[in-house]
């Protein structure tokens, strides 16, 4: 089959835009497969391994743009470069587009909100010009340096703004979505997450066990560290404790700086009357002050914080979200004996391929109480880092929308290629028992993630089957029924494959624990398993 | 502090995106008031004349 690749030099477009030219590409009459990416280490390995790189598109540098296509004939494959190349020259259509952020002020004079997401070396400037005009920023952007996130958010407290991120993926704001988020329900729980897939977990859980959300504030990861102090989870308290509608507040985050988090426990103490979720996964559980023993709760999971904070606003909704949302500890085993009865003897291994940062790093603190060492790109302790990130070792779970995955390319929320062809070799291994996936819906996200992996879960299991093993494949859906791509629908296509699909992330981390301890994990274990991680601490 | 958040909270949002451009289709689709700044990366020589001249002036 010819390939050609053409190299278009300094050229450069957003990943989504190229991705999504990539998916026109293919649907070009004859042609058998097409990308269009940047020419990235990253995006060079994929072409190689989709059988779509030849010698022009190796010598491509990362700022220029490689056009590359597979058909039955030259003609055909000229012919669509051809088509392509029209495709990124055409203007947009529907819109207001500006190439300057002043031009684009004077036609939203009275914009109240911005969502920014240019490379994070250039995120200071644009943001600072932006609190100028007393405009409130949602920072989408990677790599802002720490020094230029403390700059901007002491710039933003002085003038009473909210900076939300940096890194932030996620924020809900007057029940509108930003960045990735879901179409959750407006309701009286106000959360601050400096974790954006756990502020996306946590909204969808309070949705479906029928409560909902006042605002999300996604304030970064780099908040609660040391040097930002976290000035704008301080300020997200003090906003949500202002607002009338706001009856508990829910704090989402990996465990924060310890002085950070004794800041904003004094602060919760001292200043206000709310009741409070606190949700630190992976910190160590803390003495609650005896003057909030009566309206905070702290949990370790954001299966947790969910029901959690709908129990504090009523404990009848929170006995029918329970029924929902968790599943009873024996009928969890039941599953997972019907799942490794199946097993060959070598099968063992668990293998989860993440795309929600959050979710991966939830699953790593539940995998590494109920089975031990689990390795990963983003590991809980630097010796359970994998050598090799496109490699799974023993037990692993990786979180494909880390870095040296997404240089130059989509998220894997919006491109499954990656995760397809990792799913697959997985399958490969004779040692791998489970599977895990997260499925990530909402605004931003693949509009339909399920039928995405349709063939290569068909794929992997018929690859299992071949070789005489039966594979358990797990999954999460994290969304809800007013997403675009609709929670129900994307569980029933799943299902119909033969993955078993869980309510919750953390009971998927749970379930796997007990199917891949193929009966050794009794119900005792069980049990506390579900105390240390699904009930208040 | 918090009174130009409690006044956001209150309000009608109306959003610049700057970057990418599927943010600015989810707010559309959200029917949320919303303008596109495109944004391209200044090519890399300019920012290290940037830098040269912001430190000599």
């Amino acid at each position: 089959m010819p390939v050609k690749n053409v190299v278009k030099k300094n050229f450069y477009r957003d990943s989504l835009q190229l991705l999504h030219l990539s998916e026109q590409a293919k649907k070009i009459e004859g042609v058998m497969d097409a990308a269009v990416v940047m020419g990235t280490k990253t995006n060079k390995e994929i072409l190689e391994k989709l059988g779509l790189l030849v010698e022009e598109g190796k010598i491509a540098g990362e700022s220029d743009m490689v056009i590359a296509v597979s058909a039955s004939t030259e003609e055909i494959i000229n012919k669509a470069v051809e088509t392509i190349e029209k495709m990124l020259t055409k203007p947009p259509k529907a819109g207001q587009y500006f190439y300057s952020l002043e031009t684009a002020l004077e036609a939203l004079p009275d914009a109240n909100l911005a969502i920014v997401s240019v490379p994070g070396e250039y995120a200071k400037e644009i943001t600072l010009k932006l609190l100028d005009r007393g405009i409130h920023v949602h920072l989408f952007s990677d790599h802002v340096p720490i020094e230029d996130e403390l700059e901007i958010k002491e710039y933003a407290k002085e003038r009473g703004l909210l900076v939300m991120g940096a890194a932030a993926g996620t924020s809900i704001i007057n029940n509108k979505a930003i960045a990735f988020a879901n179409v959750v329900n407006k309701g009286p729980i106000g959360i601050v997450a400096a974790a954006g897939t756990g502020l996306q977990e946590v909204s969808v859980l309070i949705t479906v066990a029928g409560s909902g959300v006042s605002q999300g504030i996604g304030i970064g990861g780099g908040d609660v560290k040391k040097k930002v102090g976290g000035i704008m989870a301080l300020e997200s308290i003090k906003a949500l404790e202002k607002d009338t509608e706001t009856k508990v507040v829910t704090l989402v985050a990996k465990p924060p700086d310890p002085e950070v988090q004794k800041k904003i426990l004094d602060y919760i103490t001292y200043n206000t009357k709310k009741k409070y979720v606190t949700c630190f996964m992976g910190g160590k559980v803390f003495e609650v002050p005896n003057q909030l023993k009566e309206r905070l709760v702290q949990t370790r999971t954001l299966h947790a914080a969910a029901l959690e904070s709908v129990r504090l606003l009523d404990e009848k909704l929170f006995k029918e979200a329970e029924k929902k949302i968790s599943i009873p500890a024996e009928e969890l085993l039941r599953k997972s004996e019907k799942l490794y009865s199946q097993f060959e003897e070598k099968q063992k291994y668990i293998r989860g391929l993440f795309t929600g940062g959050t979710l991966t790093y939830e699953s790593l603190i539940i995998l590494k109480e109920t089975l031990g060492d689990v390795y990963s790109n983003a590991p809980l302790e630097p010796r359970l880092g994998l050598k090799n990130p496109y490699k799974s070792f023993q037990h692993t779970v990786v979180d494909l929308g880390e870095e040296e995955f997404t240089i130059g390319r989509a998220h894997p929320m919006i491109d499954p290629t990656i995760r397809n062809l990792r799913l697959i070799e997985e399958a490969k291994d004779p040692e791998v028992a489970v599977i895990l996936l997260d499925f990530v819906l909402g605004y931003g996200s693949h509009s339909d993630p399920a039928e995405a992996h349709t063939e290569a879960i068909r794929k992997a299991k018929e690859t299992a089957e071949k070789n005489g093993r039966y594979l358990a494949i797990l999954a999460h859906v994290c969304g809800t029924d007013r997403d675009p791509q609709n929670l129900s629908l994307q569980t029933k296509k799943l299902e119909s494959l033969g993955v078993t699909v869980l309510p919750t992330n953390a009971l998927m981390a749970i379930l796997a624990s007990a199917v891949a301890s193929k009966g050794r994990m009794k119900e005792d274990t069980l049990e506390r398993t579900y105390e240390s991680f699904l009930f208040p601490q | 502090m918090s009174e130009k958040v409690m006044e956001l909270f209150k309000s009608e949002l109306k959003v610049i995106n700057i970057g990418i451009e599927i943010f600015y289709n989810a707010l559309l689709d959200q029917e949320i008031k919303a303008v596109h700044v495109t944004w391209q990366p200044p090519p890399k020589l300019e920012k290290e004349y940037k830098d040269i001249l912001s430190k000599i002036l």
